[in-house]
């Protein structure tokens, strides 16, 4: 059997030999990837390497920072809250009470002092706390198809349990729109009413694409519980600009919603009187109201987040790079 | 461990069973099931009618077609419908029955291989079988031979046969049933089913379309390979056959042929059927099959025609043959069949001896004419087909305990969101209009139902954590990885015999990369099996120049290249490798020594016991040795110039070269007067012989320790010399001889011989006495000088060895030689050397040759046991000392086939087990192909280590398939090894390639893949999960749903396909020069929990950076219009830092960034911003996107967008950086230090295959050699004179009596065939 074997595998070797591929030397691209060597760059994470990063990391973003920062920082803001004081002494015991008694006037007066410039536009908010917009319960009811076109053509089981009252649907249907918020907000300062303009506080694509022109609001809010605020049924939804505002969801239970526009600048040390209407009940789950006036900046309104972000990793950066090069010297590989 | 794996066998099929009736029912649920169910039902109902028609009505129904044809279609229905039932279960009471018993026991046993000891008790008929155990049918069938119009009435199959999954109908459902047999997909389903309620957050497209996509490219990928398959059985059915038609042979393809066709089968052709044997051109209609396809063995069977049917061999005379077959129902059984032949009213019993099975070959044989008697799928070799059961890596099965963590993260994470909501709903929340008519799942009536149907909510919410796309990448990067890089590997390319390596399975890529034990054969896999005259010895001078592999590997680790002496006239033929011309060409007279070279080439030429064939000329003549040794040494007196050229029973012809004149020969005749044959104990042969002249000489080779001890007196000095040069011979990996000659007084010789012939006729201890007898002659030995063969080893293997042993792999060779020979090659292979501390478990002792000779069978066993585990203790209790030891010797275990059959006892594997996992290199010799598996299984098994198994030979077939991979030498003949392989490729070195390259890249490749897509969607889904907790537990997604489906399957998949197909830590030249790289793989360090929790940890920051930084920082306006973003997008920036930072992610793992990489994560990134421009754009009547729609463009008219865009990833790739900087710099792995040393070297691929030259002279280079050679007094030297059967092969030529062996015939007849297949070749 060995004999065998050694017979045949010579034998295998020798006719063999000939049949050596000639056309192999060709290396295509093709061939670099089969043969794995496709041309590659290997960066190799040497300490130089990683203290060039950390520096420059460092040298962007603490600059970016500062810029982010500066411009947060220059941001006007002020924030006040108005749940609790605007509910008379007697019903502070029971705020849930007064607050669904439609009897009691809800007007509360309220001052504001300005304790820096604000430069036109301000912008007026309505912050709620422990508001859950993004509930799932909540968020699905809606019917976008009603919304723009009206409720004659379209199925609105998604809007339950606001969906039809007295056996008509309710345009707009479901809870969002049934939970309209409606405080509303003037402001005096000195003798004038400063001018609220409420006009173009939502983003153009959802007034232009999400509410119909000619889409009104029927049967809303006519049901034996009011969640919120009444629309007027002769204007199309298209500028409820309100509605608009507050059917953007908002992501988190905590969250601002742009009231209206304050087109005078006002200046530091100034009064402004505020008369609320403290319609809106959270009393029931123990949500804060809260209304800011607040100017913007490039990046928006006030938020030292970003800024105090970049701040720290350009820093941290900078901190690390100097460690690994303290390091690096001391223990050179 | 048999039985345990027939229970689990059982189990399984009851699992399976149970698991499929739960799967159908799953199906129907989604109406596929309702198609599926149908065309199975068809198929199986039309199957099992036409089974039931021939077992249950078969016999009768045939007897009844004779009368009447029509009558056959009229099967008895009623009967049909009663065998319906019961068919299937009795199906299944037999199997149950069968596997549970003792006689399953001997069959799986076949599976794995017999032991070729056993082999005479083949002769005993039984039932083997090697796969399903089929129920026997009760009647009969009958088989017309010769006459087709006869036979198409009983409708016997056709011999077409197919291996192909599917069919066109069956594709789709069975193929959609594979593959929700997985459990991922499986869960996916549940969870698409589950997404379709209300219960769901989210739409069903979120889980359909990932889920449909990865079922689309694994359904594509069966249908590739199953197309394949049908190629392959094209190819199969349509091989040509000779047929009898109109007395002529006609070619037909296989699948043509029907039962009763008279075929004619050529040599080393295969049998298309099952075939009765009519005639063969061979005297006694004898014919020689080869089984190895059926049970792997290579020897050769005999198959004999009925004398009647002797005469059936020309076309003429096979047309009048007129027969009728009647025998059993196809079945399983291999060895089994029953039936007669009915011929001219004669009946004459038939028998397996006539039968030739599907799948064997002919051979030694012109041609045979047979009858087809079974075909096709009723063939036996086709009902004993198996699935072999796909084998999994070790990985992959790691990897379902992550993916099982991942469902228990996934179930906890459900848990508190379920619970949150329980205790979150409140009807104080007025506007969730919680007062009437509300939902269970928001009832706050019913916090219990809320909790479960939240929890059934978050299921399909947090579905993503389960990487559905992970194993289809994984199948598709194996699939590249096997196909284009494995399979077109230069490397591995060997141009010699045209044989590209061959990766059979895809799924075992990543194993290569962690195989901590390799099993290797050694005859055909370390060693060519190539004998070759190499250096010898002759009075005290050394002489042969050449140089080991084992010299050239010794010297190339200490940085030397030798330099062969390449000389153009050298002699060199096969068995001859010998370079020095101090002897060739008759220079020998010119030595100081001439006369004892002339003594040692007379030795050479005349002691032996080779027959010469051919041509008497020394180019054309042929030597049949038993041994190749034997042949290597009459070939080399050949070419000293001592022809050796005739044998009678009484005389050898010698051409010599002219002492005296140079140039001239004379044609010597010696008379040999007595052969003492070589055996196992004697180690050694002698001739005694009478000159021409009349001078009475014996001539003596045999194992040095053997003749040392025989020799005479005085010459120490020569003594002392050649021992030198045998320990020289031995460390180089040689065989060695001693040679030795005596001159014999007439006197004393004739009283001796009396003596022998007495002992020849002995009757009684025959044997015993000769080897008494041969002790009183075989003395006084005078000492001619040694031999050295070297066992050519394949290219490369000392080195490869080494390397791989330097990559931590332990090599244990497994062998069927002897003690001796199975050492030698541990040595030339550089696995073992004199510095290690060897322990010899042996069966060759004195204590157990005497318990062996009493013949008690049963204290055989008890004494061998007994004597074994003794030795087993003191080896450990020795090695013991060593164990602690860092810088003791090394240990080597050495075990023979005996011992190690008691040794693998239960009661002793564990003290086998602890001895050989310490020793360093083991050989285990003289195993057989069960043990090979055994032991494979052994460490597989009981040390859970990984393990890889080579071998070429049938023999190695069961090691193969026991290991975790199992690799087969390809390129020489013999395909059973490589078909029953993993790998196959075409050379041992190839495995360095093999492991240390492709392995460890596949194993890295792999271990970052899984890491990469468990750390992204466990980031993904955790900011789903943040989310949850600023929702009231409500369930409420984060992300749109399209964002969600297809974060999976197109912003995040390529990317790490390529990380998958191009990851490089180091080069491969790299990997080979510092195989110490591939412990890591060994180790398993880059697939370890703690892997897992770093990056668990990091998916966690990073969840908490993308979710806390976007919803903190967009939490006032973020442009000067002062309008404030809603949820969407939020949640879009949210998902755009996500996609941007994980693709970059993958850009920082990644060793080797090619431009496809760039391409990749540059195009996932361009793709999401694609998608997210025109999906948020979208605006048409019925498909709006009011969520969405222009959130994107809404996001990026605001600074802050860049600017968030530019910080969180950063941030979140921070501290990912920072320790990727701390791990490198203070806890480097080895690769990274590697990467260090070659970082400014550019990357050639050539670097590896060019050479440094140096300038050493031959002889320079020799001498270094040498020098690195082992200094201290060599224990080993390399003697080897083997070759199982020689014995009885020897006996045979003298007509001396000697027990004949079954297998004796089929080796011979085997021997005889081969010059003729190799002229055949040559012509």
């Amino acid at each position: 059997m060995e004999v065998d074997g050694a017979s045949t595998s010579n034998g295998g070797a020798s006719t063999s030999n000939g049949r050596a591929n000639g056309g192999r030397s060709r290396r295509t691209a093709f061939d670099l990837f089969k043969q794995q060597q496709l041309p590659a760059c290997k960066p190799v994470l040497t300490p130089v390497w990683v203290i060039t990063a950390f520096m420059l990391i460092g040298s962007i973003f603490i600059p970016l920072g500062l810029v982010t920062l500066h411009a947060s920082r220059s941001v006007v803001e002020i924030v006040y809250r108005y749940d609790a004081e605007c509910v008379p002494k007697a019903f502070r015991g029971n705020k849930v009470s007064y607050i669904k008694n439609g009897s009691i006037p809800k007007n509360c007066y309220r001052s504001l002092k300005v304790h820096k410039h604000m430069k036109a536009p301000i912008y007026i908010y309505y912050q709620l706390d422990n508001y859950y917009q993004n509930h799932r319960r909540y968020i699905k009811s809606r019917s976008d198809q009603q919304l723009l076109h009206g409720h004659a053509h379209y199925d609105t089981s998604s809007c339950q349990p606001e969906e039809y009252n007295n056996g008509l649907p309710i345009v707009p249907c479901g809870l969002i729109a049934w939970s309209l918020f409606n405080d509303t907000f003037t402001f005096i300062r000195g003798r004038a009413e400063l001018k609220v303009n409420r006009k173009n506080i939502a983003w153009e694509s959802d007034r232009d694409h999400k509410f119909g022109k000619k889409v009104y609001p029927i049967n809303f809010q006519n049901g034996t519980l009011i969640g919120g605020a009444k629309l007027d049924p002769d204007i199309p939804l298209h500028d409820q600009e309100d509605l608009i505002v507050w059917m953007r969801t908002s992501a988190l239970p905590s969250f601002r919603k742009l009231y209206g526009r304050i087109e005078e600048d006002l200046e530091a040390d100034d009064v402004v009187f505020v008369t609320l209407m403290n319609n809106y009940n959270t009393y029931s789950f123990g949500g804060k109201k809260k209304l800011v006036l607040s100017t913007t900046g490039w990046l928006g309104g006030k938020n030292d987040f970003l800024g105090a972000a970049c701040i720290f990793v350009g820093s941290s950066s900078i901190i690390l790079s100097i460690v690994f090069m303290l390091l690096h010297v001391k223990y050179r590989r | 461990m048999v039985i345990r794996k027939l229970n689990e066998e059982i189990m399984l099929y009851s699992l399976v069973f149970s698991f499929d009736f739960a799967l159908m029912c799953t199906l129907a649920a989604i109406g596929l099931g309702t198609l599926c169910f149908i065309v199975r039902t068809k198929k199986f109902f039309n199957l099992t009618a036409t089974k039931i028609e021939r077992k249950y009505c078969g016999f009768a129904t045939e007897e009844q077609s004779q009368k009447g044809k029509s009558d056959h279609l009229d099967v008895d229905f009623w009967n049909l419908i009663r065998c319906f039932p019961i068919f299937d279960f009795l199906d299944w009471r037999e199997k149950a029955k069968k596997m549970s018993g003792w006689d399953r026991f001997k069959p799986s046993r076949s599976r794995l291989g017999r032991n070729p000891t056993n082999m005479d008790q083949r002769t005993v008929p039984r039932t083997v079988t090697l796969g399903r155990v089929q129920p026997q049918a009760p009647s009969h069938r009958t088989i017309y031979c010769n006459d087709r119009d006869a036979n198409l009435v009983l409708r016997f199959k056709g011999n077409s046969i197919s291996t192909t999954k599917y069919n066109f109908f069956s594709f789709l459902p069975k193929g959609l049933y594979e593959q929700f047999r997985r459990v991922a997909n499986l869960y996916f389903l549940m969870v698409s089913i589950l997404s379709a309620t209300p219960y769901s957050p989210v739409h069903p497209i979120t889980n359909v379309v990932p889920l449909s996509l990865v079922l689309l490219v694994s359904l594509i990928k069966e249908a590739f390979e199953d197309w394949k398959r049908l190629q392959n059985d094209m190819t199969i059915n349509n091989t040509l056959v000779d047929v009898l038609q109109d007395q002529r042979w006609e070619c037909i393809p296989w699948k043509r042929l029907q039962v009763g066709d008279i075929v004619r089968v050529k040599q080393d052709g295969f049998f298309p059927a099952d075939l009765l044997l009519l005639a063969s051109t061979n005297p006694d209609g004898i014919c020689y099959v080869e089984t190895a396809n059926l049970d792997g063995e290579t020897n050769l069977k005999i198959r004999k025609a009925l004398e009647r049917t002797w005469d059936y061999l020309t076309s003429e005379k096979a047309f009048e043959f007129k027969g009728e077959v009647q025998c059993e129902q196809p079945n399983n059984s291999l060895y089994t069949f029953t039936g007669n032949l009915v011929m001219e009213n004669q009946t004459l019993p038939l028998s397996p001896n006539q039968l030739l099975l599907r799948g064997c070959s002919l051979k030694n044989t012109q041609y045979i004419v047979g009858a087809v008697i079974f075909t096709g799928h009723e063939t036996k070799v086709m009902m004993n087909s198996m699935n072999v059961p796909s084998k999994r890596s070790t990985l992959e099965r790691k990897l379902d305990k992550l993916i099982l963590a991942l469902f228990c993260t996934l179930f906890s994470m459900c848990l508190i969101g379920a619970i949150g909501s329980g205790v979150f709903i409140n009807k104080k929340y007025y506007f969730l209009g919680l007062d009437k008519g509300v939902e269970d799942q928001f009832n706050p009536n019913n916090r219990f139902l809320v909790a479960l149907l939240t929890m059934l909510t978050l299921l399909t919410l947090y579905s993503t954590i389960i990487p559905i796309s992970l194993y289809v990448s994984i199948e598709m990067i194996k699939f590249i990885q096997s196909t284009q890089f494995i399979n077109r590997d230069i490397n591995m390319y060997h141009a010699e015999t045209n044989t590209p390596a061959l990766a059979r399975t895809s799924n075992l890529n990543e194993e290569l990369g962690q195989v901590e034990y390799i099993f290797s054969d050694k005859t055909g896999t370390l060693t060519r099996n190539l004998m070759e005259f190499f250096k010898c010895s002759i009075g005290g001078e050394m002489y042969g120049t050449g140089i080991t592999e084992i010299e050239r590997g010794i010297a190339e680790q200490n940085g030397i290249k030798l330099q062969e002496q390449k000389l153009t006239n050298a002699v060199h033929e096969k068995g001859f490798n010998f370079v020095d011309e101090r002897l060739m060409r008759g220079a020998w007279r010119n030595e100081v020594n001439a006369d004892a070279c002339k003594e040692f080439f007379r030795c050479l030429a005349i002691c032996h016991t080779v027959l010469p064939e051919g041509d008497v000329s020394p180019e054309k003549i042929k030597y049949q040795a038993a041994s190749p040794d034997e042949a290597a040494l009459v070939i080399a007196a050949k070419n000293f110039g001592f022809f050796f050229y005739r044998r009678t029973p009484t005389a050898i012809y010698v051409r010599e070269s002219h002492v005296e004149r140079m140039g001239k020969v004379q044609d010597v005749s010696y008379e040999i007067l007595n052969v003492l044959e070589f055996n196992s104990t004697r180690k050694r042969q002698s001739v005694v012989c009478r000159y021409p002249d009349g001078r009475l000489v014996l001539y003596c080779k045999g194992a040095d320790t053997v003749i040392f001890e025989r020799l005479t007196v005085g010459n120490d000095n020569l003594r002392k010399v050649t021992r030198e040069h045998l320990e020289n011979f031995g460390a180089s990996g040689l065989r060695t001889l001693c040679l030795a000659y005596r001159d014999l007084v007439p006197d004393v010789y004739e009283s001796w011989n009396e003596k022998f012939i007495h002992a020849k006729s002995s009757l009684r201890d025959r044997e015993k006495k000769l080897d008494e007898v041969a002790e009183l002659i075989e003395k006084d030995l005078i000492l001619i000088g040694a031999t050295a063969i070297e066992d050519k080893l394949q290219e490369g293997v000392p080195n490869c060895i080494e390397t791989l042993s330097r990559a931590g792999i332990k090599i244990w060779v497994l062998t069927g030689d002897k003690i001796e020979t199975a050492i030698n090659i541990a040595y030339a292979c550089n696995l073992m050397n004199n510095e290690m501390k060897q322990f010899i478990i042996s069966s060759e002792t004195d204590a157990i040759r005497e318990v062996e000779e009493r013949g008690n069978q049963v204290e055989i066993a008890r004494s061998i046991k007994e004597e074994v585990k003794n030795k087993l203790k003191k080896c450990i209790d020795e090695a013991q000392q060593y164990f602690h030891n860092v810088s003791g010797p090394k240990l080597a275990l050495v075990i023979d086939g005996k011992c190690l059959m008691y040794a693998l006892d239960p009661s002793l594997r564990a003290m086998l087990l602890t001895l050989s996992l310490n020793c360093a290199s083991v050989v285990c010799c003289r195993v057989s192909p069960l043990q090979k598996a055994q032991v494979t299984s052994l460490v597989k098994k009981g040390a859970r280590k990984i393990t890889l198994s080579i071998g070429d030979g049938a023999n190695d077939v069961s090691m193969i398939q026991a290991a975790h991979i199992g690799v087969g030498i390809s390129g020489l003949e013999g395909m059973q090894a490589v078909m029953a392989s993993d790998f196959a490729i075409a050379q041992f070195r190839f495995l360095k390639d093999l492991l240390l390259v492709h392995g460890r890249w596949s194993y890295l490749r792999i271990c970052k893949v899984v890491m990469y897509f468990f750390y992204k969607n466990l980031t993904f889904t955790l900011t789903q999960f943040w989310f949850t907790f600023y929702t009231g537990f409500s369930g409420q997604r984060f992300y749109d749903d399209w964002f969600q489906s297809l974060f999976n399957v197109i912003f995040t998949s390529f990317p790490v396909i390529i990380l998958g197909l191009f990851e490089k830590d180091v080069s491969a030249a790299l990997s080979k020069r510092y195989p110490e790289l591939y412990k890591e793989g060994i180790r398993n360090a880059f697939f370890k929990w703690r892997v897992v929790a770093t990056w668990a940890f990091f998916a966690v920051y990073q969840s908490l950076v993308f979710y806390h930084f976007v919803n903190t920082s967009s939490y006032a306006a973020e442009s000067s219009s002062g309008k404030m973003f809603g949820l969407w997008d939020v949640s879009t920036m949210t998902f755009t830092c996500i996609v941007v930072t994980v693709n970059l992610r993958l850009l920082m793992m990644c060793n080797s960034i090619t431009r496809w990489h760039y391409i990749g994560v540059g195009g996932s990134i361009v793709a999401w911003f694609l998608f997210i421009f025109l999906y948020s754009g979208l605006m048409t009547k019925h498909d709006r996107q009011e969520n969405i729609y222009w959130a994107i463009y809404i996001l990026m008219s605001t600074a802050y967008f860049y600017v968030a865009l530019l910080l969180i990833p950063v941030a979140a790739l921070l501290v990912d950086f920072i320790y990727q900087g701390v791990q490198r710099w203070f806890f480097p792995y080895d690769y990274q230090i590697v990467q260090e040393i070659h970082r400014h070297e550019p990357e050639d691929s050539r670097t590896d295959l060019l050479e440094i030259e140096n300038n050493l002279t031959p002889e320079e280079a020799r001498s270094y050699a040498l020098s690195q050679l082992p200094r201290e007094l060599s224990k080993h030297t390399g003697f080897a004179f083997d070759s199982p059967g020689y014995e009885s092969f020897f006996a045979s030529q003298r007509g001396i009596f000697a027990p004949h062996k079954a297998w004796d015939v089929a080796k011979r007849a085997s021997m005889k065939s081969k010059p003729k297949v190799s002229k055949k070749e040559k012509h």
